[in-house]
């Protein structure tokens, strides 16, 4: 299935803003951070379409998930 | 002291006379005083914001002058609340600075807040946040809330009963560490996420749409892109 991964911040480092990648079918949101090499504790905010998501979502084709790591500051 | 409208007079067009009397008749309170909160402070003063309440438990170090305004070589060392009064007071002298020398606290925070009719989140981590929006929740109070990390921000409006910190930082947040820890806060980042969090409090204070109600504003100064995502149900 056709995926598209957006990443923001600071994960843009070393990898890459937008990508549309190649996954087998009933891969999660978890399979996409393990390729990415991002330890869960690295993000804090999964959307996919949008919406709000937790790591253990089964991606669905065309989906479009987007990282944010956490932002914390003042 | 008399307050000598002429210093409104060129905002008329932006700031009505009658949105004016309001921000006058306001009251809002900055939760930390340092990056952001020092900008918003400055911001609501010059605005005529009638009285600001306070809150930081931090003196002024060394590590403040790279972003925060209230930090001068001349004033390290002092509280940042009592920094942040003289400031205030110099800007503008017709409003009222109470100074709450502590950090912000759910279990007491309470009475410090009852009255005002904004909070602005301008606290140094994600689960302080949290709490911030229970506590204004529970007292009625709109809240804006803002982080920064690097060339990095988020902000958005929190109205009592929507849990947007909530919903947008909940799922791990207890344990979250935010990446300004290693990418620290350039000048510029401050200066800009403030000015938007103050900018959409504006328009809480005088009644205008808020642009943030239920959503958030991803602010990346280093790409120079803006984008606004819904906080769904």
């Amino acid at each position: 299935m056709r995926v598209t991964i957006k990443l923001f911040a600071t994960l843009r480092e070393g990898r890459f803003k937008v990508e549309n990648w190649e996954l087998p079918a009933r891969a999660s949101v978890k399979h996409v951070f393990e390729r990415l090499g991002i330890k869960q504790e690295e993000i804090a905010i999964i959307l996919v379409n949008g919406r709000d998501t937790q790591v253990e979502y089964e991606l669905q084709e065309g989906d479009a998930i987007s990282l944010f790591p956490p932002v914390g500051g003042g | 002291m008399e307050t000598d409208l002429r210093r409104y007079q060129r905002n008329q067009r932006s700031i009505s006379f009658e949105d004016q009397e309001k921000l006058f008749r306001s009251t809002a309170a900055v939760i930390g005083c340092g990056g952001l909160g020092g900008y918003i402070a400055e911001e609501l003063a010059r605005l005529g914001v009638g009285r600001l309440i306070l809150f930081d438990g931090d003196r002024l170090e060394v590590t403040n002058l790279n972003r925060q305004i209230l930090a001068t070589e001349a004033t390290l060392g002092q509280w940042k609340v009592e920094a942040a009064r003289k400031r205030l007071q110099a800007v503008n002298s017709s409003i009222q600075v109470e100074c709450i020398r502590d950090w912000f606290q759910e279990d007491s925070a309470d009475p410090h807040l009852q009255g005002a009719n904004i909070v602005f989140d301008a606290l140094d981590s994600i689960p302080a946040r949290l709490a911030l929006e229970r506590t204004s929740h529970h007292l009625g109070i709109p809240m804006v809330f803002a982080s920064i990390a690097g060339w990095f921000g988020l902000l958005g409006v929190s109205l009592p009963g929507d849990f947007s910190v909530k919903k947008l930082f909940g799922r791990q947040a207890q344990e979250m560490r935010g990446v300004e820890a290693s990418w620290g806060n350039p000048a510029f980042t401050p200066a800009a996420v403030a000015s938007m969090a103050v900018a959409e409090g504006v328009k809480v204070l005088t009644g205008r749409e808020i642009s943030l109600h239920r959503s958030w504003l991803h602010v990346d100064l280093l790409a120079m892109e803006f984008e606004r995502f819904e906080i769904l149900d």
